[in-house]
């Protein structure tokens, strides 16, 4: 059973990360997170069923529009609630986002809920299993994975060597100096909410066809990137990949050996658990932001 | 004032069952939302337990009574205790840390107490939940509703009162000078932890207390009423009303919970309105209703200190 | 009589030496400058001696009893206020709520009490209201009692804290920057009004200043601190003589 509870763990905990890294990626430039994010990644879901099984559109070409779906939300989001409270004190930032996400939840239901509450995507790959080294692995699995992979890949790249990436690096580490030296630091975080909420976009792509997709998820997924970025540490990306990986094996752990309720909570004990022992995180670095 | 006193005071002799029902509804949400605002609209401190100890209370006096045997009178109570024992152990190590952390930390708790309702079979009942039995107020009232709705009633201006006292003493200035300023506070010699917990108390142990009237007017404790969205319905409640303002909180409750029973059969559209007037009202008008009334009632003031100045 | 000590007191952010074993010693009574150029570490001595962060090393005795490793409440309440460079003012609160905030830990309403709304916390708020009226008419401000902390000038904000901050009746003041942004006559008020504190209350006062003029005029004596150490203290004769004080100051930018 381990390899298969393993295998499992490690392709929701890619997806985790993926959530994580958004939320990351916004609270590093704006010092706020935010409380919508899950919604993002059920619309992006629910983008990617309208687009691919309501439409019928190719998988792929369908995937794409939902992720550009996702990152204009993300930059509505940016637009209608961060930018105009940006000089706000820190408890409307959250109270807007909290308003901001129900406000989703509530459209999500309109367009795509009722049905049972629940749509799912059928596989696009085989559904059979694939046996690799006496370890059954679901194609969709390798997908999930690889998919999350590139992403991270991808997200490192421009980082590292891109402009905007540059950019958003440094507004993120001094948003003051960014904008003395030139940087439209006001474009760089539409751009930062745009980016934070396509990511999430494709995890819910990805994840699409593993699950079903319901205007609830958003929650769900929400707190499990908590756990992940509370236990890598508020604020490091590479911790929330960590955190991400290992909210996602301890869950299936969890699930398989003690009790399959425990999947649902365990995201809970974590983040108590950290906060209690290591507010910090498991890595540290990062100290505890004054909010 | 004295009017709405009147008002709801004779609301059983002239209105029919449902109307007497979302009179009681109203009332039972002025204490849910006069003890959150101490939190976030005093206090500015954010949280999102007040539900899941909502339905902590609820849990803890339907056990007591109807498991235990306990009479309501003292399963009320003690239901609130429970909800403000719990609600604190699990905030303390978070109230320690900043702001974020608090969220955070009750965002998941809330979760987890919906899972414990859900999954703890032999207390909680699972999804079925607890069946109460109604509460027999004996020679005091007539029916159950009527002795129901004067205690809900007795409650909540108790509330009221105690919470407009407090908030016009060192406390209340304490919680706000929290909100302004923790460096300023702690400057001032003000315990953050010791008041932050005093704060978050108080708000629990309301919703506690609101559980316990709440499982006796429905007759029935189910996880579904206490969950996120519960929340959210009061966070609504407090933004709209005005954050700060005990007398914002009330104006918030009464007012949406009208908005809340018109749209009973449509939760998206009870997501879309709180959602967005949360929304909204964090967009253009911070102080929510009350900032209007300070602003075109003249002389309005809610002072934090209770000796009028002389002049 | 020495009233506030610090010993060897040092802090570091992260490898970062922000303090770097700094001795003070002031005497009951004093009025004592604090100056250097931008980033000597000025602030940082304050909050390390008022507890906001903890120093990495040293300690801070006031009146002898050490008080580094308490918490910024309970140093607080041991009879150290302070301002902060930023006007702190609860904008939230009128004035005068502001200044009985003031007073949080000279009264003892409990909360049961406050909620009950007993003769005993009306008395108490009412002698609470009498001291916060008198401390704002020290400062001259009695007249803004009743408006909100937001609606004040900016000196004017200075000035309610420095109130808010004496109704403690504290033993040591701390000003971070009292005289920033102030026009020439308000400096010459916060003058008099520093002089009046030491005079009428008997307050120590440790005092960060750019503005040389009213360090110059109002202390005893002055500290300067230069890349987190001490590089010199005296008189203000003693202090602008001194090479080193000319060379921290010209070395970097002249500020003061």
């Amino acid at each position: 059973m381990l390899p298969f509870l393993l295998t499992s763990g490690i392709t929701t905990g890619a997806l985790y990360a993926m959530v994580a890294i958004g939320l990351v990626l916004v609270y590093r430039s704006t010092g706020h997170i935010n409380f919508s994010h899950g919604e993002l990644f059920m619309l992006g879901g629910f983008f990617a069923y309208t687009f691919h099984v309501t439409v019928g559109l190719n998988y792929v070409v369908a995937m794409l529009l939902a992720v550009i779906g996702s990152f204009f939300v993300g930059v509505a989001s940016d637009r209608i609630v961060y930018r105009p409270l940006i000089k706000a004190p820190g408890l409307s930032m959250v109270l807007a986002t909290v308003g901001f996400s129900f406000l989703m939840k509530g459209i999500g239901r309109f367009f795509w809920g009722g049905k049972g509450e629940y749509l799912s995507i059928k596989p696009i790959v085989d559904p059979a299993p694939l046996w690799i080294a006496g370890i059954p692995i679901l194609p969709q699995q390798l997908i999930v994975l690889a998919g999350a992979l590139a992403c991270m890949i991808m997200f490192t790249i421009f980082f590292r060597s891109t402009l905007a990436g540059k950019m958003m690096q440094a507004t993120a580490e001094n948003p003051r100096a960014a904008y003395l030296v030139g940087i439209k630091v006001e474009q760089v975080y539409t751009y930062t909410w745009g980016a934070g909420a396509a990511v999430a976009g494709a995890a819910a792509v990805l994840m699409a066809p593993l699950t079903l997709l319901s205007p609830d998820v958003g929650f769900t997924l929400l707190l499990k990137a908590f756990a992940a970025t509370i236990l890598g540490g508020l604020g490091s990306m590479v911790g929330a990949v960590v955190g991400g990986f290992i909210v996602g094996i301890t869950e299936a752990l969890a699930g398989g050996y003690i009790a399959t309720s425990l999947q649902e909570v365990s995201s809970f004990i974590i983040i108590m658990v950290v906060l209690v022992f290591r507010p910090s995180g498991l890595f540290g670095v990062y100290g505890i932001r004054r909010a | 004032m004295a009017v709405g006193l009147v008002f709801l005071a004779t609301l059983p002799f002239h209105a029919n069952p449902y109307l007497l029902f979302v009179g009681n509804l109203a009332m039972l949400y002025i204490v849910l939302t006069v003890g959150l605002n101490l939190l976030i609209g005093y206090t500015g401190m954010l949280a999102f337990q007040n539900a899941a100890l909502f339905g902590v209370g609820a849990y803890g006096c339907a056990v007591l009574r109807v498991t235990l045997g306990l009479p309501y009178w003292l399963s009320l109570p003690a239901g609130g205790l429970i909800a403000m024992i719990v609600g604190v152990l699990v905030a303390l190590p978070a109230l320690r840390l900043t702001g974020l952390y608090l969220a955070l930390a009750t965002v998941a708790f809330a979760q987890f107490t919906l899972w414990v309702f859900l999954h703890w079979y032999s207390v909680t009942g699972g999804p079925a939940g607890i069946q109460m039995h109604p509460v027999d107020f004996g020679v005091l009232a007539s029916t159950a509703e009527y002795g129901l709705y004067y205690l809900t009633m007795a409650i909540m201006l108790a509330v009221v009162a105690l919470t407009w006292n407090l908030v016009r003493s060192r406390i209340g200035r304490a919680f706000v000078a929290i909100r302004e300023s923790e460096v300023a506070a702690e400057a001032l010699a003000i315990d953050l932890t010791r008041y932050k917990t005093i704060a978050y108390a108080i708000s629990a142990l309301y919703a506690g207390v609101a559980g316990g009237l709440f499982a006796a007017m429905l007759g029935i404790v189910v996880p579904e009423s206490y969950d996120l969205f519960q929340v959210i319905a009061q966070f609504a409640m407090v933004v709209v009303g005005g954050i700060g303002s005990v007398w914002g909180a009330v104006i918030g409750a009464v007012g949406l919970i009208w908005v809340q029973e018109a749209l009973r059969a449509f939760k998206e559209f009870q997501e879309i309105a709180f959602g967005g007037m949360i929304l909204l009202t964090v967009l253009f008008l911070r102080g929510g209703a009350m900032s209007l009334i300070k602003r075109h009632i003249k002389g309005w003031d809610e002072p934090l200190r209770r000796i009028p100045r002389k002049r | 009589m020495s009233k506030l000590v610090t010993r060897n007191l040092s802090m570091t952010f992260g490898g970062l030496v922000a303090l770097d074993g700094v001795d003070l010693d002031v005497p009951e009574g004093e009025i004592r400058g604090v100056i250097g150029p931008n980033g000597a570490g000025k602030t940082t001595l304050l909050n390390a001696i008022t507890g906001v962060n903890q120093p990495t090393d040293g300690e801070v005795l006031l009146d002898g009893e050490v008080i580094s490793g308490l918490k910024a409440s309970r140093i607080a309440a041991r009879g150290l206020a302070r301002t902060f460079q930023t006007s702190q003012l609860f904008a939230g609160m009128t004035v005068l709520e502001n200044v009985m905030t003031g007073l949080h830990a000279r009264m003892g309403t409990s909360p049961l009490a406050a909620a009950f709304g007993l003769p005993s916390v009306w008395r108490e708020e009412e002698d609470a209201t009498e001291k916060a009226m008198s401390a704002l008419d020290f400062v001259g401000m009695q007249q803004f009692a009743d408006r909100d902390g937001g609606e004040l000038s900016f000196g004017q904000q200075r000035v309610v804290e420095i109130a808010r901050a004496l109704v403690r009746e504290p033993r040591v003041l701390l000003l971070d920057e009292p005289a920033v942004g102030l026009s020439m006559t308000r400096v010459s008020e916060l003058d008099a009004l520093l002089r009046r504190i030491r005079e009428e209350r008997g307050v120590t006062i440790v005092m960060i200043e750019h503005v040389i003029r009213l360090v110059m005029g109002v202390c005893d004596r002055i500290t300067v601190l230069s890349s987190g150490r001490k590089i010199a203290e005296g008189t203000a004769d003693e202090v602008t003589q001194n090479p080193e004080v000319i060379e921290a100051y010209l070395g970097r930018e002249l500020d003061a």
